[in-house]
């Protein structure tokens, strides 16, 4: 692991080979391109899910909270509205963000909430040793599925663009500049962004040989929803990466507050004391 | 009738008004200086059913309604059937003649209504011509009452309110006199008190999902919020709305959430994760009937248990339960500020019957408390940095320090953490904030005493109200013990009641507090008086209950 600025002392213990190993590069990289592009990393703050995608947090010298599986779309959208000032991304796993935190991903995008999501898609639960996951095909054999998952996958990105998101993007954990674009693209967007990231689990469902063959980089954004969703729904002999969709929209806190800062403009005690004093005065019948 | 209590009953169906009458007339007792007390009863429906609304009013602080009217208007049947045997003596029943066959005094609401558009919600407006006719008031006062408070319709009010008091005055036997007061106080209910409380703290922003009793301070503070201060935000369920609280603190906001049983067993693993990572989030939990759905819209103190030991793992938490709605105001400021100070979430916990009733009160805003952060000043930071107290100063994004809150155990920094001896470290640093919780609690008052004689009778919330009603009522004399605080519980203020003998009154079926009396302090508790019907006590039939158990004693 290079000790770069913006690692830390963990130690890393993603598998060798592993596909966050590719996700955490990127990142990092986004970040600096970032930082160009006058976005300060310090105004970013980060939060993950549970499972192995999560580990990234201990790995990156950044602010954030660990956050619960599959609440970490809910937690960065309280941190937004905290401070609008502060960019807020979150990891996810598939289990996190279209198993367990699957409705908050939804209204996420139904609010068009100033969030970015970067969902390590890797088609199973790794961590607890390899049960199938919400994107795990037909058939997946896991410790839990033992003659092969019964269940049809979600397809996330046609989910998400039916829900309103208004940035929605796939990469791949091994092309990795594609991706750190990626990224970079979907945190300067404002409004809801979700990159649902191709990631091989080398132990248990490792997809490079797959994903380097099908692979294919879109060259841009679809121009119409419909469009952007029969693009989500081409599976056929190539697996479509890039950004598949992306729209402006109102962003949830300025509709809900305009420009109010609720950290930045914290009312002061007087003047709340005033504003109850003059509540309870109106109350008063003579 | 105790003193000069005055019971103003009224029973319809939903979508009557009866419930805005209800506060009509309490605001009127208001405007004669007199103390009051509105209860509100109702189904979990909006059209139908059965809905009353009680005020009780008197010239001295009164803390209960009662269940027997002096002036009982109902209109409809079985409003009539529910009530008609709950009447003063020398009260008077007042009917809906054109729905109900019974005695007293026939007023043809209905067809009178029906001169006017939305007939239905005019019936409620009946009510007050009727109090005014009964008590005597001129037609003047009248209209300006109507004039004040129904702002919608307010000719076709104005019209319809005369011809009631018109059609009654005249068959009332004997007027009601009520003294002028010297309270010049207002009505409010605990939800406002509550919110109000929540605002003089600080509170940024406001998080919940509808849930009956907790759904009016997320009305109130949708309404009056944003001049106070405060943001509010409804999300799609009760993990979202704890999870986004969390975040929030994170940037350093105050924030609140609030709920009942069943979304508050939602927000459980979140409640935890606010322990872990040291979030400073206050939780308004108000009770209804469980054990899962329940009862909806009536009470019951059944989830004291549940608070003390809401979710997984060992973390501080304060939980506290106003036992008025002028204490639920200084109280909500206080917690709010104590889970600041200590980084731990902190549960209000009310009941339906404090938070959905409204008396009359006077709020000391300058007792409130403060949310303020002990805040890193100077050096490297570590977020969870070991202190002598155990509180880990804060610092707030955007930040050239390394800022990590954290679900999984972690080392000083925030980093994830197996090692033993760090699991350690960060279990001992959790258990001396709670010392230093406790220390610091020692200046509070974590428990109020009401009287110094007699049987020691203890309760809790909003019991607390009808307790002291009870006794005021019955006469009796008692020393009334509330703890406020109930974990940290404290045991330094109750000490003195080992091994003493007590009476326990609280509205579940298990005695709770009585069980906590017993483990924590060691009371001699002698009786338990339960009630977990829904409905809160009336203190008529609460003074008799005491009475007899101390007989027994």
């Amino acid at each position: 692991m290079p000790n770069d600025v913006l690692s830390t002392q963990a130690e890393v213990t993603w598998c060798p080979g592993c596909g966050n190993f590719g996700i955490l590069n990127a990142f990092k990289k986004s970040i600096h391109k970032l930082e160009d592009r006058k976005v300060l990393r310090n105004n970013i703050v980060l939060s993950s899910g549970i499972g192995c995608h999560g580990k990234i947090f201990d790995y990156l010298r950044m602010n954030g909270l660990y956050s619960l599986h599959g609440r970490s779309m809910a937690t960065v959208q309280g941190m937004k509205l905290g401070n609008p000032e502060l960019k807020v991304i979150t990891f996810a796993g598939d289990g996190d963000a279209y198993g367990e935190g699957l409705e908050h991903m939804i209204f996420a995008a139904k609010r068009n909430a100033d969030i970015t999501v970067i969902v390590h898609n890797n088609g199973v639960y790794a961590l607890t040793v390899g049960q199938y996951s919400p994107t795990s095909r037909k058939g997946f054999k896991g410790p839990s599925t033992p003659n092969g998952s019964i269940e049809e996958p979600l397809n996330p990105l046609s989910l998400l663009l039916e829900a309103g998101a208004s940035f929605v993007a796939r990469g791949f954990a091994g092309k990795i500049d594609h991706l750190s674009d990626l990224i970079v693209e979907a945190v300067l967007h404002e409004g809801f962004s979700v990159i649902d990231v191709l990631q091989p689990s080398v132990v248990f469902n490792n997809t490079y040989k797959l994903y380097n063959e099908l692979t294919e980089i879109i060259p841009k954004p679809a121009e119409t929803l419909e469009e952007a969703i029969k693009l989500s729904k081409d599976f056929k002999n190539h697996l479509p990466i890039g950004i598949f969709y992306k729209v402006k929209k109102p962003v949830f806190h300025k509709e809900l507050f305009g420009e109010w800062n609720p950290v930045k403009k914290h009312m002061m005690r007087e003047d709340r004391m005033q504003q109850i004093a003059s509540y309870l005065s109106n109350q008063m019948r003579e | 009738m105790n003193n000069d209590v005055f019971t103003f009953l009224i029973g319809g169906k939903a979508g009557q008004g009866t419930k805005k009458a209800g506060l009509v007339v309490a605001n009127f007792f208001v405007g004669l200086n007199r103390y009051v007390f509105q209860m509100n009863d109702y189904p979990s429906l909006i059209r139908g059913g059965h809905n009353f609304s009680i005020v009780s009013t008197s010239t001295k602080k009164i803390y209960s309604h009662y269940m027997k009217a002096d002036l009982l208007v109902v209109l409809d049947q079985r409003s009539y059937d529910t009530h008609k045997d709950n009447v003063a003596e020398n009260g008077l029943v007042v009917f809906n003649a054109d729905k109900v066959k019974g005695n007293g005094i026939g007023v043809p609401i209905t067809s009178e209504a029906k001169k006017y558009e939305n007939p239905d919600l005019l019936e409620g407006v009946a009510g007050i011509a009727i109090l005014a006719a009964a008590l005597n008031v001129d037609k003047k006062t009248l209209d300006n009452i109507i004039r004040t408070e129904y702002r919608r319709n307010i000719e076709d009010n104005l019209r319809f309110a005369q011809a009631i008091y018109n059609a009654t005055i005249y068959k009332i036997p004997h007027k009601f006199v009520l003294k002028q007061g010297t309270a010049k106080q207002i009505s409010l209910s605990g939800s406002e008190a509550i919110a109000l409380g929540a605002v003089a703290a600080g509170l940024d922003i406001y998080f919940s999902y509808p849930m009956t009793p907790s759904t009016q301070v997320l009305h109130f503070l949708a309404t009056y919020g944003k001049k106070m201060g405060v943001v509010v935000v409804h999300p799609e369920n009760e993990l979202a709305v704890a999870n986004m609280a969390i975040g929030a603190a994170f940037t350093g906001a105050r924030v609140m959430v609030g709920t009942s049983g069943g979304g508050f067993c939602l927000m459980q693993e979140a409640f935890s994760l606010a322990g872990m990572v040291e979030a400073p989030v206050l939780f308004f939990l108000g009770q209804r009937p469980g054990p899962s759905t329940g009862v909806p819209t009536y009470t019951e103190q059944g989830d004291l248990r549940f608070a003390l030991t809401s979710g997984q793992g060992e973390f501080p938490r304060i939980v506290a339960s106003p036992g008025s709605i002028e204490e639920a105001f200084r109280l909500t400021s206080e917690l709010l500020s104590l889970v600041w100070r200590f980084q731990t979430p902190g549960i209000l916990l009310s009941e339906k019957h404090l938070a959905e009733s409204s008396m009359s009160v006077n709020f000391e805003l300058e007792k409130t408390s403060w949310a303020e952060p002990i805040m890193h000043e100077n050096g490297l930071y570590a977020r969870y940095k070991n202190t002598v107290d155990g509180i880990s100063p804060l610092l707030f994004p955007p930040s050239d320090e390394l800022i990590k809150w954290n679900s999984y155990e972690h080392d000083e920094l925030g980093i994830t953490t197996e090692e033993p001896e760090k699991l350690l470290n960060m279990h001992d640093k959790r258990r001396k904030k709670l010392q230093s919780l406790i220390s610091y609690l020692k200046n509070f008052t974590t428990v109020n005493t009401f009287g110094t004689k007699g049987p020691v009778v203890f309760t809790f919330g909003s019991t607390t109200m009808s307790v002291l009603e009870a006794i005021d009522y019955g006469k009796l004399e008692m020393t009334v013990v509330q703890p406020v605080y109930l974990e940290p519980f404290p045991i330094w203020d109750l000490e003195k009641f080992r091994g003493k003998k007590a009476i326990v009154v609280e509205q579940n079926s298990s005695g709770q507090l009585a069980s906590l009396l017993k483990e924590k302090v060691g009371v001699n508790v002698q009786s338990m008086i339960l009630k977990y019907d829904g409905r809160p006590f009336d203190p008529q039939v609460l003074a008799k209950q005491l009475k007899e158990v101390v007989t027994v004693a």
